[in-house]
Formats: C-alpha cells, structure tokens, sequence
C-alpha cells in the first residue's frame, strides 16, 4: 500500500490531529468491514483507511512519515478476522445468532411454504434448543491438574471441553450454545457435561487437600531421612524427622488441588513404617536382646 | 477455546472491559462455569466492539443497538441466502 496517506484519508498536509481523526471516523464509519458484511471492497478501502490512520493518527509517527524516514506502506495492521467472517453460509448457530429480522413475513403463506422447504420454517414457533446431557470419565490426575478433553458426540460431531486444574468429581461444565438446535431461529441449548473422575493408585482427595501414604524403611524411621514424596504435580523432596513412626502425618503446604483463586490445597503425608520380607538375623537377635523395646507396651491405651 | 488471560492479550484488552462487557451482554462466553472461555467469534466481537468504541467513536449505549442490528442483519442474510440456495435447487434447471 504505497498511496499517499494524506489522499486516502482526504486530508491536507498541514491538517491537525484532531481533523485528521474526524476523517478518518467519518471514512471508517462507512467502510468497517463488520458494517459492511456484503462489501469485499469496502474491506479494501478499509485497510487503506485503517493503514494511513495509523501513520498520521500518531504525531510521532507521522512526523517520521512527514520526514521521510518510514514510508506510507510500513504500517499496515494485522488482523485476525472479522466479525462477518463468522456469520458465512458454513457458519455454525451461536450465541449470537438472531432469526428474529424476518419474524413477521411468517404470516405470508409463500414465505411460510419457502421456509418451511427450507428446513427451518417452523412457522412463528420459536423455542430454544434442548441441553444436552454427556458425561465425561477423566483420570485423577487430569482432573486435578487440569486437560483438555474432547467428546465425540453420537451424529460423530466432537465437543472440545477445558477442564479447569481442581475439577471436582461429578461436576458439571456448562458449555453455552453446544446442545441441541434451536426451533424456528430459537438459540441452541447448551451442553452440560458432568465429570467422573476415577479413582488414583495411590493419591486420595478430600477437598482441595490429596492423601497420600508413604511406606519407609525401619532404618528411615529411626534416623530420620530425605525422601521424595509423590506429589500431583511431580516428587517433592521431605524431610522425615528422626524417629517418625507409622502414622505420623507430614504436610506438604501447596502441593495439593489448584483452586480458582490461584492458591492450592496441601498435600497430607501419612507415614507406615515396612519390614524388609525376609527378617535379617541381625535385627532379631537385637530384637532378642532389646530390653526397653520389650518393655514398652503400644496397646497400653487399648484398655477399655 | 480460549482462557481469559490469553484472550485479554489477543482482544488488546483490560480485564475491567471485559468483564462489564460481559455483564452487558456484548459477550456471551461459551463456557461460563467454573470459569470463562472464549471462542473465536468471541474475540473478533471483541474486536469490533474495540473499533466501535475507540475508533469509530461509539458510546456505550450506540454499541447496544449497533450489536443487536448487526446480529439480526447476519440473520436476514442468513435467512437469505438459505433462500436463494433453495430456489435455486427447486428451480427449472437452465442450459442443456
């Protein structure tokens, strides 16, 4: 686009900011593309308009233009689409979607017969469409860290749905608009999709807070140890303190459920102390010899 | 879909903007429940409510009307066209 900026815009050279700014609105008034949907070369104008405004709209620039250190064709705006580009005969009904322009012509019997073989007519009965009902099974882990899952639906359409990290099992996603079609230009229902989410080898969740059990050795117990604790978002290293015992619950602040507001759940680690399967000599012959270990007695509170 | 985040940055908008956009009405996000997501059709209507508004020197209230008679102005072609394809598939055929 090499044209003069000044003469696509209609403007003198000398003119302000302000009168520059009045041109253009009155041009962009006219040509923007979403005001014009049946207009492929009001587009074009448009794009013109639209590229000297933003030479001569900015002082800076302008001055720049005027100086000859950029040219006229340096500056043109990307666009992703328009609006219209929407609303094109493959176009898919969505929230937006508005039958009513032609409500009344459904009296006229010709209209009525036309609509009718067109396969929306059904006369001025206007209804929404029905909500959908699908259910969606996810893993653990996806439901807690969030995914994206994608539904095929039983006419083989699919249904892309964003599950936020925290995902609750038998929540339901409203998905506006994705549900059944609409009667006589009604707007479509939406698509509630509740989700199960299965159950995890080893993590349990209660709340926003996961569970997890943590099986460590006899000598791990009695001296204390650094361990990597399985987390849902990966291992976290924690320091088990020395003479922890079966039981004993450690927390992991922040490694549990995403919530909304950006803080998390805890993750709770519940400690069991294991024996090896096969007892070494060693440790019976301790256990033989142990005499405070004998005299301790772990079902003293059983007592009723 | 997009998450709100990346839709701000690509709409060039405040989140203050958005969401009164959104409480008028202008937007109507797919996904509402537990948080918003947008479409593509969602962005270039945010687009368009940009340009009207700061280019185009709309007030709030023009947007209203000139939103609600864009979306019946795509009805009517809609309806339109779908009429012109079948008059055209029940019409005599011409040529040979």
């Amino acid at each position: 686009m090499s044209e003069d900026p000044y003469a696509v815009l209609g403007v003198k050279p000398q003119a302000t900011q302000d009168e520059i700014r009045t041109a253009y609105r009155a041009l962009a008034k006219k040509l923007h593309p979403d005001l014009n949907p049946g207009d492929k070369r009001a587009e074009e104008r448009f794009k013109q308009v639209s590229a000297a405004y933003d030479i001569l709209g900015d002082a800076d620039k302008r001055a720049r233009f005027d100086r000859g250190e950029i040219d006229a064709s340096g500056n043109e705006r990307p666009r992703e689409r328009y609006y219209r580009d929407f609303h094109g005969p493959d176009a898919e009904q969505h929230a937006y979607s508005d039958a009513s322009g032609y409500a009344d012509f459904m009296d006229e019997d010709i209209l009525k017969d036309l609509f009718g073989r067109a396969g929306r007519g059904e006369g001025r009965f206007r209804m929404r469409g029905q909500d959908a009902l699908y259910r969606l099974p996810v893993e653990f882990l996806e439901a807690v860290n969030g995914a994206t899952k994608r539904i095929t639906l039983p006419d083989g359409g699919t249904l892309d749905v964003v599950l936020p990290a925290g995902t609750r099992d038998k929540q339901v996603l409203r998905l506006r608009g994705k549900g059944g079609a609409g009667l006589g230009g009604g707007p479509p229902g939406d698509a509630l999709v509740e989700i199960e989410v299965a159950p995890h080898k080893i993590f349990t969740r209660q709340g926003d807070d996961i569970h997890v059990e943590l099986p460590i050795s006899l000598p791990e117990a009695v001296l204390g140890a650094k361990l990597d604790v399985p987390t849902p978002s990966g291992p976290v290293r924690m320091t088990v303190p020395k003479g922890a015992n079966t039981g004993r619950v450690l927390r992991l602040r922040g490694k549990g459920v995403p919530r909304g507001d950006k803080s998390s759940g805890d993750e709770y680690v519940t400690l069991k102390i294991v024996l090896p399967e096969q007892l070494d000599p060693e440790i019976e012959e301790f256990a033989q010899r142990w005499q405070a270990g004998k005299d301790h007695d772990p079902r003293r509170h059983l007592e009723g | 879909m997009i998450r709100i985040e990346e839709f701000l940055i690509r709409a060039r908008l405040e989140r203050h903007s958005l969401e009164a956009w959104v409480a008028a009405g202008w937007l109507v996000p797919p996904q509402t429940e537990p948080e918003l997501m947008f479409s593509d059709i969602d962005l270039a209507r945010a687009q368009l409510i940009r340009d009207l508004r700061d280019d185009l020197g709309v007030n709030d209230e023009g947007v209203s009307v000139i939103l609600h008679l864009l979306d019946q102005m795509h009805g009517l072609r809609r309806t339109m066209r779908d009429l012109v394809d079948e008059m055209r598939a029940s019409g005599p055929k011409t040529g040979g």
